[in-house]
């Protein structure tokens, strides 16, 4: 028997995926819109769109002009394209060879697949039911080619199954655009009367290719099956997990660091391979008495390090309770980062330095919570309390240079003070202030800096920063928040300088 | 008080200032500073505004600018006296023309050639550096400038941003250390501190980033606003020789905007005359040659009266300039058209500047221009729009390119726009922006009262979305760039440089200057429109035409020197497709109702199908006193001459202003204010002034209040889009002379009017049946007979007959068809022959989708066939050679069906010649029980119908109340649809989207006039399908029941049929919209 072939065509793939995932959108108008040469044209739209007149392809503005009420979503096609894989990967539990096309289709090799499923006819409702159940508008077609279940499931008007032998003859009444030709050919054969494919097939092929060139030729033969056409399978992606079955359960700490250990020998080695590290790790234990016991780690930076990893799973070991035995090991990588070789070597070379704070964090946050590390980014905001972020992580770098040009304290204090001063009016450097019950004698003192709130984020009084130093050198970093002319002032500490 | 400030940054600044120029000096004179500086970056262009405001509340301006300049650091300069003025502007200029639209490229090189009598400041340094000094490039710089320019002090402001102390002093001390002195600014780029927010928001949409990322781009607080001399004292207390200086730098700019005189350009005279005299010579010259040596003595006394008119007012050099254009344009043979305030006088009507005969037409001179209002006279000149570009050359090649320019236009942010701005930089999504730009008119008082939400959901409880309406409404109005005014030239005597910067326009050798049209009244200058009309070109290919087929010798005065009834019939049956103004819809009806008898009729009939005259609620009275049925009276003696002429209803825009002069004792001077206030700002409390001081002036003078009423109510309609008497004259001309080609010789003014597309109302199509209609003969396009523009052929019945040229068919170029006309010296034979030839394969791809073929006898069909093949073609020595292919001489191609070629015709020529689409279905219309357009003529007022046809226009205009005009065509004629609103809103889908509308509804007549008034619309356009291929079905493949049955059966809705569906209808043209 010779190859079998079937083609899903989902008809409103964008739309359908939508509204699966936005179930209160099913039976409205709705339609994805996307930018196209400085408009925005349709892309998709639900069949109640398609019901009152929108089409895609249409500019999104006469769609509102018709239907004013349509729900507009912008096209997200890489989305799409995701979500074909997905299903794609789906499929392949009813035929190894499953395939993507682009932009709204799958093809599946199932040559020898059907009898599991008692036949065709069964094969293809079932794979059919299930994705319709699940909310796509599908179409599907099995035949002998690529090409022609293509076309069958695109164009065909009788039966989606067309029999060993026999697609020629499915082919001959179908419109040319069932052979997947570009437009400037359809528009050429639409021209000349040419609207079946029974109507050219059987010209002179030198008469059809000088007219319509070679791709007409090869899209023919693809779909009666005079030439080859293969397809890229997808194969599902594999997550990043170890299992370790025990002959008889474990129940020893050093057991368990064994079982451990072996799993992170296989994970790392494996994330060696495909070039990645990990930040977020769970170890698993399934207890004879069913029970789940399990620990986690995470990391500030990726790493594979099996010693590195180890040690830090070696700090909570102690908190499994294997109780009469875990006879499982599971060992998954929740996060996983991108991690280049070269980083690897830095483990084992001459930035020891770096990879030793790594390490210390790891430890430090893993003994006394995450949060009692901090580390600073410069954030470009003017007023003070918002001049400063946290990193996210060790390696992330500073967007900006630590603004130098004016003067910052070393120490901003998280809420500034109020002192009490005495001051000339309206905008001078206070004279003395009063700090903690005490008095501070200004010697030297700069500015006004005036920083008006961010109106956009909060609104509220400006602030007149002072740089003021005291007798005993101490330096301070002042405010008087308002304006003076406003009301009586009032005075603030909000840092020291070195 | 000694601080004057110096640096003041506009909007016209553009994306930098955050205050109008005007703003900026209301706010010092509510300061109570005497003078203040404008110098905004490399441009002139607010100083006009802020000079008109400083002169209003009584403060001085500095007219300056800021020069950024790309090779040191930005210096502000200060001309002194108007040859330093002249010479910023010429330093502004070089900088200008040497770069694109839009920027300025200065060197310091160009400042030191251009410095003499500027004083400059630099531009105070921004921070010290780390070494608490000034920045040493900074300095050396600086060091430079002070070596070559004269007055140069160094700028310094007091911008709280903590080292002020320090800074203060190294710029007092660097200062020093070179010599010259330091001088206290402020940087000023907003009137009031509360303007930094929207500063902040122009600098998000300048840098295009979101307040929200947009970080240190923003300035940390608002001190940059302008500040009471008293709090700048305060500021530099330490320096108060850097206040003194302010003010003396002020005191040496003695400079005005007051002092430059416009003058007319001095070559317009010849043999020594003055200009006055040369206008009396060139007057009577022309009048002579026009009426012959007797003038009649309405003439001479016309242009007497003119002439001492002119000289009085000393207009006669812009007569003879308007002239010279005009005399330029005759000797290009580009036929040309005078309209406006001093258009239509007997002396124009000498020079030729107008075809509109004073002895005809009894237009007193004085009622256009009034020497009491003093404002200069108005000639806008239509030429051909093809040509018009030769005349603007000739203006800049006459007068040179520093003497002559455009005026500009200042594009001012609108609603829509200043909300997409600010909502993109306040962060919102682009499909939130979308949103909210379209739903920006729902936020009425009752929405911000929180009493409405709007439409598109928005919560007027959010404080972010009241703080992006706040800043639209504060950043409405902004000048966001300089365009090209439509055809506005400033013409001038001396360098054009002396009064305003030039710059380039984006389009190809243009150039601007600066200010716009208001700006130049503001100061007096002249301009004169230089504008384009696409009917002017179509009259001329029709003379031209007329010329070559009929040996006539035609001239626009030539065809109105009498007026002949047969084309006022013509015209009285709306028989008027193509013609110039009263073509459309809403003048087709109304002709048969006003009938018009006369010149002056057709005046009438151009400015009264206008939204003034109808908002007015003017049209209807009109026509009961034209037709007898009411009687004309007007409310008293005074008003009877203004309206005498239009049956007593106020029809131009100058009745309406005469009538608030005259009855309501407006000063000329303020009734053109109430015209310009209505016309641009609607802003209602300056409306409503203006309308209680009208109604108040007309009772006392004796007039009903009701009538008072109704006078501002007409006064309001003209404002916004009243047609002046001066230009429907000059407009009636033409459409008279349109009026007369048609009637005449339909079949030159059908291919003269094909050859001038795109304009006016209608289709190809269209033309082409009502040529058809009045018996012209029309033949396809073909490539051994055809031009590239429709031409005449020989003589068929009453007309000769007209063979549609290649221009008619979509998507060919027009110089490949120029290859083949220039090769065709024998008829082609073959279509290999045009290949030879060098015809690309797309052209003539092309030619055989238009069906051009027919000549060698072949059909598009087979010659596509034939031209597909070519893409192989026999090479080196074959060349030239045909091929035979014997395997294709089986191949037999289908057959196409009469109702094929139609569509296929659509589609590329937007018109048949073989039949009319609608005729192919008319069998299914006719079991539906359509009438045809012919056969409504049968059927008496009220008769319940259905008609069907393709869509052409459809038309919402705005004063109509939401009513929808639609005109359908079948293959009979046209039907002209009206539609309510609500049935509007119902059918709206049918409506916008039908090619094939057919509707029920009720027959309307009114005279000549037919309506079908719409009950119900239905889309037939899915009938056009079957004018397609016959759609035999495919159901030879059966395969068993079975199969069917399997659950698996297809849905009814397949993708072939939905395929052939678009591509079948989208060949009919979409019907025109008009709003």
């Amino acid at each position: 028997m010779g190859r079998r072939y079937l083609t899903i065509w989902f008809r409103h793939l964008a739309t359908d995926q939508l509204a699966i995932r936005r179930p209160e959108l099913k039976a409205k108008a709705y339609l994805l819109a996307a930018a196209e040469r400085g408009r925005m044209l349709v892309k998709a739209c639900s069949s109640a769109a398609n019901a009152k007149g929108i089409a895609s392809g249409m500019v999104l503005a006469d769609a509102r002009a018709l239907l004013p009420e349509v729900q507009v979503f912008e096209e997200d096609p890489l989305r799409t394209e995701k979500l074909l894989r997905a299903l794609a990967e789906w499929s392949v539990r009813y035929t190894p060879v499953a395939a993507i096309d682009m932009p709204d289709g799958l093809i599946l090799d199932i040559s020898g697949c059907t009898h599991l499923w008692g036949g065709e006819k069964p094969y293809l409702t079932e794979i059919l039911t299930r994705l319709r159940s699940a909310g796509y508008d599908v179409r599907g077609a099995i035949a002998d080619t690529i090409g022609s279940s293509w076309a069958i499931s695109r164009f065909g008007t009788i039966t989606p199954i067309i029999a060993a032998g026999t697609h020629r003859e499915a082919l001959l009444q179908l419109p040319p655009a069932a052979l997947r030709l570009p437009i400037p050919i359809l528009d050429r054969l639409q021209k000349l009367g040419l609207y079946r494919v029974s109507s050219f097939i059987d010209m002179p092929r030198t008469a059809l290719r000088r007219r319509f060139g070679q791709e007409l030729l090869d899209r023919m033969d693809q779909a009666i099956g005079m030439a080859a056409e293969r397809i890229q399978p997808v194969i599902p992606v594999v997550p990043y997990q170890e299992r370790l079955p025990s002959l008889e359960p474990i129940r020893t700490a050093p057991g368990i660091e064994i079982a451990l250990r072996k799993l992170l020998e296989a994970l790392c080695s494996r994330m060696y391979r495909e070039g990645k590290g990990l930040r977020k790790a769970r170890f698993t234990g399934h207890r004879i008495d069913g029970k789940i016991e399990d620990i986690e780690i995470g990391t500030n930076q990726p790493v594979r390090n099996i010693e590195h990893l180890f040690k830090l799973f070696q700090l909570k070991v102690s908190t499994i309770r294997p109780a009469l035995g875990i006879e499982l090991f599971i060992l998954e990588a929740l996060v996983v980062e991108d991690l280049s070789v070269q980083q690897e070597s830095l483990w084992i070379a001459n930035n020891h330095q770096h990879t030793a704070i790594a390490g210390l964090l790891d430890r430090v946050a893993l003994r006394f919570g995450a949060g009692t590390i901090h580390r600073y980014l410069p954030d470009q905001h003017h007023w003070p309390e918002r001049s400063l972020r946290e990193a996210g992580s060790l390696k992330e770098q500073p967007a900006i240079q630590w603004p130098e040009e004016q003067p910052r304290p070393v120490f901003l204090l998280p809420r500034p003070e109020p002192i009490k001063v005495t001051s000339p009016i309206p905008d001078y450097p206070p004279m003395l202030f009063i700090y903690r019950g005490e008095i501070h004698k200004t010697r030297k003192a700069d500015g006004p800096e005036r920083i008006e709130r961010e109106w956009w984020i909060e609104a509220g009084m400006i602030r007149d920063y002072y740089q003021v130093e005291d007798e005993k050198g101490q330096r301070f970093w002042l405010f008087r928040s308002g304006r003076y002319e406003d009301h009586e002032p009032e005075w603030f500490l909000h840092g020291f300088f070195a | 008080m000694n601080y004057i400030e110096l640096q003041v940054t506009t909007n016209f600044s553009f994306l930098r200032g955050a205050s109008h120029p005007e703003e900026m000096v209301e706010a010092a004179a509510a300061l109570g500073y005497s003078t203040i500086a404008i110098t905004d970056h490399n441009t002139l262009a607010g100083i006009v505004r802020a000079h008109a405001a400083a002169k209003q509340c009584g403060v001085r301006i500095i007219p300056a600018c800021r020069l950024d300049i790309i090779d040191g650091p930005s210096l502000l300069a200060y001309p002194t006296d108007q040859a330093a003025y002249a010479t910023l502007s010429a330093l502004l200029s070089l900088g200008n023309l040497r770069t694109e639209k839009g920027k300025c490229e200065l060197y310091k090189a160009d400042v030191y050639q251009h410095s003499e009598g500027i004083i400059f400041v630099t531009v105070p340094a921004g921070k010290l550096g780390k070494d608490f000094d000034l920045d040493p490039g900074f300095k050396q710089a600086v060091k430079e400038y002070n070596q070559f320019l004269k007055d140069l002090y160094i700028g310094a402001c007091f911008s709280y941003k903590g080292d002020d102390g320090k800074r203060l002093y190294c710029t007092a001390e660097f200062a020093e250390e070179i010599g010259t002195v330091m001088v206290a600014t402020n940087d000023v780029h907003f009137h009031h501190p509360q303007r930094r927010e929207l500063q902040d928001i122009v600098t998000c949409v300048r840098e295009k980033c979101t307040i929200y990322n947009a970080g240190y781009l923003l300035y940390q607080n608002a001190e940059r606003y302008l500040k009471s001399a008293k709090e700048m004292e305060r500021l530099f207390r330490k320096y108060p020789d850097a206040i003194v200086r302010s003010r003396q730098i002020a005191d040496a700019c003695t400079f005005s905007l007051d002092m430059l005189k416009y003058e007319y350009p001095e070559e317009i005279t010849s043999e020594g005359r003055t200009p006055q005299e040369e206008l009396t010579y060139l007057a009577w010259k022309g009048a002579k040659e026009i009426f012959g040596e007797v003038l009649p003595e309405k003439i001479t006394a016309a242009i007497n009266y003119e002439l001492r008119f002119i000289e009085e007012m000393n207009y006669a050099a812009y007569f003879l300039t308007v002239y010279d254009i005009v005399r330029f344009a005759r000797d290009q043979k580009i036929l040309c058209q005078g309209r406006g305030s001093a258009a239509n006088s007997t002396v124009c009507y000498c020079l030729g500047i107008t075809s509109v005969d004073p002895t005809k037409f009894d237009l007193l001179f004085e009622r256009f221009i009034s020497s009491a209002r003093n404002e200069p006279p108005d000639i806008d000149v239509d030429f051909e729009h093809e040509r018009r570009e030769e005349v603007m050359q000739y203006i800049y090649n006459k007068y040179g390119r520093d003497r002559a320019a455009i005026v500009a236009t200042v594009t001012q942010l609108h609603q829509k726009g200043a909300v997409r701005d600010v909502a993109k930089a306040m962060g919102l999504s682009t499909d939130a922006i979308d949103r909210l730009s379209k739903s920006i008119w729902e936020f009425t008082d009752e929405w911000f009262e929180g009493k409405v939400i709007s439409d598109h959901g928005f919560n007027p409880n959010d404080p972010h979305l009241i703080k992006i309406l706040d800043l639209t409404r504060q950043f409405m109005g902004f000048p966001r760039q300089l365009g090209q005014h439509t055809g506005g030239f400033v013409i001038t005597r001396g360098k054009l440089t002396d009064l305003c910067p030039i710059l380039n326009a984006r389009m190809e050798n243009r150039t601007n200057i600066e200010w716009n049209k208001d700006d130049i009244d503001a100061l007096g200058f002249l301009k004169i429109d230089v504008l384009a009309l696409g009917m002017l070109t179509c009259i001329r290919k029709a003379f031209d035409l007329a010329k070559d087929h009929y040996g006539l010798d035609l001239t626009l005065a030539r065809i109105n020197e009498k007026e002949d009834p047969k084309v006022y019939e013509m015209i009285s049956h709306a028989d008027t497709l193509g013609v110039f103004q009263i073509e459309s819809r809403a003048q087709m009806s109304m002709l048969p109702r006003l009938r018009p008898q006369c010149f002056y009729d057709l005046v009438i009939e151009v400015a009264i199908v206008r939204p003034g005259p109808i908002q007015g609620d003017m049209v209807h009275p009109y026509l009961r006193r034209r037709n007898g049925e009411e009687p004309v009276e007007y409310p008293s003696k005074e008003l009877e001459d203004i309206l005498k002429r239009t049956l007593g209803v106020p029809l131009f825009q100058e009745q309406a202003m005469k009538i608030a002069i005259v009855a309501a004792g407006f000063t000329p001077a303020e009734a053109d204010e109430l015209r310009r206030s209505m016309a641009t700002f609607k802003a209602k409390g300056l409306v409503s002034k203006h309308r209680q001081k009208l109604i108040d002036g007309m009772v006392a003078k004796g007039y009903k209040i009701e009538y008072a009423e109704r006078v501002f109510k007409q006064l309001e309609g003209f404002g916004s889009y009243g047609f002046p008497e001066s230009h429907a004259a000059s407009f009636a001309l033409l459409v008279y002379v349109s009026c007369w080609l048609k009637c005449y010789y339909p079949d030159v003014f059908a291919a003269a009017l094909l050859n001038s597309m795109p304009m006016g109302f209608y289709q190809p199509a269209q033309i082409v049946i009502d040529a058809k209609k009045h018996g012209v003969e029309v033949r396809p396009a073909d490539v051994n007979l055809s031009l590239w523009n429709n031409r005449l052929e020989e003589q068929q019945g009453k007309y000769k007959a007209m063979r549609l040229g290649f221009r008619q068919i979509s998507g060919i170029r027009e110089e490949d068809m120029n290859i083949l006309i220039e090769k065709r010296q024998m008829p082609y034979r073959s279509i290999s022959s045009l290949r030879e030839a060098g015809v690309p394969m797309v052209a003539l791809e092309k030619l055989a989708d238009a069906d051009a073929f027919r000549s060698m006898g072949l059909d598009r069909r087979k010659a596509l066939w034939e031209v597909a093949a070519l893409t192989d073609r026999p090479i080196g020595l074959f060349e030239g050679k045909e091929i035979k292919h014997t395997e294709e001489q089986n191949i037999e191609l289908p057959e196409m069906s009469l109702s094929e070629h139609v569509v296929q015709d659509y589609g590329s020529t937007s018109l048949s010649l073989k039949a009319h689409p609608v005729s192919f279905i008319r069998r299914e219309l006719f079991n539906r029980q359509v009438l045809s357009a012919r056969e409504l003529s049968l059927w008496p007022d009220g008769t319940p119908l259905k008609v069907a046809g393709l869509v052409l226009v459809r038309q919402r205009p705005g004063t109509a109340g939401g009513v929808c005009f639609i005109t359908i065509e079948d293959e009979t004629g046209i039907v002209n649809l009206v539609v309510f609103e609500k049935l509007f809103t119902r059918y709206r889908r049918e409506i916008l989207y039908s090619k094939l509308l057919m509707v029920e509804g009720k027959l309307q007549r009114e005279g000549e006039v037919t309506h079908v008034i719409v009950k119900h619309c239905y889309n037939l356009s899915g009938l056009l399908q079957q004018l397609g291929p016959g759609d035999e079905s495919p159901d030879v493949l059966t395969l068993s029941r079975a199969d069917e049955n399997s659950g698996e059966v297809f849905q009814a809705t397949n993708k072939k049929t939905q395929v052939r569906k678009v591509i079948q209808t989208e060949l009919f043209p979409e019907g025109r919209n008009f709003k």
